[in-house]
């Protein structure tokens, strides 16, 4: 923080900083220029908000920065604003996200362009302050468009990104920036800090309520009720449910396009839905969410070393879901092992698995999968567990796959 | 326009002596001739007096009757003034008149009616027991009637109640330059928020949830302010969100001090979603999740006083009102606005439901005006600078029964129940007066 300045530079001179995964986030939220912000601390997510608070006392960010009391209320002030015509942007995760459920439910169903980031916390109970992918896994049928990063420097270029995907108005939906609690709110890396005026270039311009607005000037009643079961029956809510579908399959396009430029004006590009790493004439693969991925590389690397003929698929944007850039990444792929930070209480399996599995049914043909679940509660998935990984899909080639997961922290 | 003077009477205070007559006589008429009187009180003791009198009316009949434009309302003082010379004596008027305000004076086989006396009446004067007196009417309507209305026609509320009266006085004084939250509840079930498309309003409006009508007003209200635009922001909620389940958020949006009125329109329970106990409910009701049986009789517990704890907040305003006193209401809503410019505005105001707590639907006005005779509401307002007192104390409350037995919802009621009701309303008295003697010190 002391060292950080977001003064005008000249592209070339990109600022390098070596900070935190929560400062990142917070020096991309300042680049992006919200109007509102709003703020509550839980852990791992506190010195994130406070990073922005900082910026904000110290003039360095022009925000209203609203300290609520509640998560509940840290969305609700934002849907206002949003409404009002203001970007806005807040950051929770774990009982935090479950306090907001209420607004975050309704946040997409307005189609408001707001930024979350979540530092994602494994669910209680047991309890547990760690990090683990269970808040966003829980809360990812509700309509918001998430993406998980891997590096701190994909954070902070992320959160950036993020709210000129909300605001693109084929989509007009809510985003959250996924961060691993721990491993990436408080790992500590080097990153390139863009330049301000390069960022407000990219960002153009905001017009965040032009489709639903609270204003006198152009006065409309947001959100009465529609018909169901009576009155005109249902025929306005499902136009409108049909609208949100449409907007997070169009978010699958923006993304890319999104990353593309972002990529072309600050030289550092990002596989937007899926990442495919070594998988050229893999046999077999293994798949990765968030900041694993940088071991499951390394294992890889290791691996291919060795003569295995083995691939990582990484997914960025898990909602929604990209099933065509997934089928593309699996063409070739005869075995599968999935890895997930979360569980699936419904399927005995972790949810990206259980999401991956109605992709191998589109490929039309039989892929043997295994679902491995890891880094629950904060635990480390290193390289070592990743080799395990890699022998156990490697050996579904040949035998049958086992219907129970695989827990790779369980003696750890 | 102004507001005009009427006379009022109270029938209960006549006790028949007709000094009034004597005096009004004597005033216009330089007789005593009680006959010759421009009010005339008739009827007895035993089955009540009654008055005859112009009632300066806002739609004159009199006047509407006339053949020969003899009369006519004064549009400066109210007053229907007479005119000799244009009068063809045909007693039209009369017959137009449904109170017997303007008659023949047989003395001089012309009409005569009230003039009051150039704004001091001689009759009002002359009454020993105050059974007459002068008062000032119609304020709210001529201020504000030509005003525009900003709901829709037809909101959709139960028959008799009077919340639609107070969402429109509500709306009409605030103006168009608002931002409307009504959150799930009578007020949205009216229609405010509009159905399958449409609206309710022609001011923006949003339907929040239950539980997030302050901070999302806050919301809206903190970018206006930031881009340099003034709105009010204007929520008006019921009980249950406000006390319940919405509590925290309102908590918040008062500690920080958001520049927003908040209203609660309270009708002590549930209505919308059929008639269910909230915390404002009161002790002994009947709702449909405190039923009345063989083991229990209505709700346990005290209602808890919101607007108390509102004052807690140390807002910049606070008070309570109530339908029945309209200009009291008037009085705050116009100091809640102001104050909804610097910060925290609360306007709590009791209301009625007659569905919910089972009273004729005719009987809205008499119920609300019993909670205040007997003390079970008290109208007070709050701020910091000025502190706590009440705005019209009832120094001679009605028994706590009197406004009972005007509901259904406490027939069931025991007399140790009736007694611990009767003791919580001398106990929040003294309460609150105590509030208002330490803001006085």
């Amino acid at each position: 923080m002391t060292t950080a300045t977001l003064e005008k530079q000249t592209p070339a001179k990109q600022k390098v900083m070596l900070v935190e995964g929560n400062e990142a986030a917070a020096l991309g939220v300042a680049l992006a220029r919200p109007d509102m912000v709003a703020v509550y601390p839980i852990t791992p997510q506190s010195s994130l908000v406070e990073h922005v608070a900082k910026l904000i006392a110290d003039g360095r960010m022009d925000a209203d920065i609203v300290d609520a009391e509640g998560e509940h209320s840290v969305l609700s002030v934002l849907q206002g604003g949003s409404l009002a015509g203001a970007r806005t942007y807040t950051a929770t995760c774990g009982p935090g996200l479950a306090f907001m459920f209420e607004p975050y439910f309704r946040t997409s169903g307005m189609r408001l362009p707001i930024v979350m980031s979540i530092v994602t916390r494994d669910g209680i109970t047991p309890q547990s302050v760690w990090g683990g992918h269970q808040d966003a896994m829980t809360v990812r049928e509700v309509g918001w468009v998430q993406v998980y990063c891997e590096t701190v420097q994909e954070v902070l270029d992320t959160t950036i990104m993020a709210f000129k995907i909300a605001e693109h108005h084929d989509v007009m939906l809510p985003v959250n920036v996924c961060l691993d609690g721990n491993y990436l709110s408080y790992g500590t890396s080097r990153v390139e800090l863009p330049d301000q005026a390069e960022v407000d270039a990219f960002m153009g311009d905001k017009n965040v309520n032009w489709h639903v607005a609270l204003d006198p000037l152009r006065p409309m009643a947001v959100d009465p009720l529609t018909g169901g079961s009576s009155g005109r029956g249902p025929s306005t809510f499902v136009r409108y449910r049909k609208g949100q579908c449409r907007g997070m399959q169009n978010s699958l396009r923006v993304i890319e396009e999104v990353h593309e430029e972002w990529a072309n004006r600050f030289g550092r590009r990002y596989a937007p839905l899926v990442e495919d790493y070594r998988m050229e004439d893999a046999d077999y693969a293994i798949m990765t969410l968030g900041s694993m991925s940088g071991a499951g590389k390394d294992a890889i690397d290791e691996a291919r070393d060795a003569g295995k003929k083995v691939g990582l698929i990484k997914i960025k944007t898990f909602s929604p879901f990209p099933v065509e850039a997934l089928m593309k990444s699996l063409r070739n792929v005869k075995a599968l092992g999935v890895v997930d930070r979360s569980v699936g209480f419904r399927w005995n399996c972790g949810p990206m698995y259980q999401e991956t599995l109605g992709v191998l049914y589109r490929l039309g043909r039989h892929v043997p999968s295994q679902s491995f679940i890891g880094g629950l509660a904060g635990a480390d998935i290193t390289t070592t567990h990743f080799h395990r990984v890699i022998d156990e899909t490697e050996a579904l080639l040949s035998t049958p796959a086992s219907t129970e997961p695989v827990w790779l922290n369980e003696k750890d | 326009m102004g507001a005009y003077n009427t006379i009022a009477f109270d029938a209960a205070k006549c006790d028949g002596c007709g000094d009034c007559m004597t005096a009004c006589a004597e005033t216009k008429v330089g007789a005593g001739d009680s006959a010759r009187s421009r009010i005339q009180i008739g009827g007895d003791a035993a089955n009540g007096f009654e008055l005859a009198l112009c009632r300066q009316c806002g739609d004159p009949k009199c006047v509407s009757v006339c053949p020969a434009g003899a009369l006519g309302k004064d549009a400066a003082s109210g007053v229907i003034a007479w005119d000799a010379s244009k009068c063809v004596d045909c007693l039209l008027c009369t017959v137009g008149c449904a109170y017997a305000g303007i008659a023949l004076d047989e003395a001089t086989g012309r009409v005569a009616k009230c003039d009051m006396c150039e704004g001091n009446p001689a009759c009002v004067t002359a009454c020993p027991h105050d059974a007459l007196k002068l008062v000032t009417t119609s304020r709210i309507y001529n201020e504000v009637g030509n005003w525009e209305d900003l709901f829709a026609p037809g909101l959709a509320g139960c028959q008799g109640c009077n919340t639609e009266l107070l969402m429109r006085h509500t709306l009409r004084r605030v103006g168009p330059d608002t931002v409307l939250a009504t959150p799930p509840g009578c007020v949205p079930g009216m229609g405010s928020v509009g159905f399958n498309g449409t609206t309710g309003t022609k001011v923006p409006v949003f339907h929040p949830l239950l539980t997030n009508t302050a901070p999302m007003l806050a919301g809206v209200k903190r970018h206006y302010k930031r881009i340099g635009r003034e709105i009010t922001a204007l929520a008006i909620a019921g009980d249950g969100g406000a006390s319940d389940v919405g509590f925290q958020s309102l908590s918040g949006a008062a500690e920080r001090n958001e520049q927003i009125l908040f209203m609660v329109v309270d009708n002590e329970g549930y209505m919308n979603t059929g008639m269910q106990r909230s915390s404002c409910t009161p002790y002994g009701a009947w709702t449909s999740t405190t039923p009345v049986g063989e083991a229990t009789h209505g709700k346990t517990q005290d209602a808890k006083n919101l607007p108390l704890i509102m004052v807690n907040h140390r807002c910049e305003y606070v008070a309570t009102a109530s339908t029945a006193y309209m200009e009291d209401f008037y009085d705050k809503l116009d100091k809640a606005i102001a104050a909804s410019k610097r910060g925290f505005a609360y306007l709590h105001v009791y209301s009625p439901c007659t569905t919910g707590w089972r009273f004729p639907t005719d009987q809205n006005m008499e119920v609300a005006r019993k909670a205040v005779e007997t003390n079970f509401v008290m109208l007070w307002e709050y701020s910091r600078a000025g502190g706590l007192h009440f705005t019209r104390p009832v120094d001679d409350p009605l028994p706590v029964t009197e406004y009972l037995k005007a509901m259904g919802r406490f027939r069931h009621l025991s007399d140790d129940q009736i007694s611990h009701i009767q003791s919580k309303v001398v106990e929040n008295l003294g309460f609150v007066k105590q509030l208002a003697h330490v803001a006085k010190a």
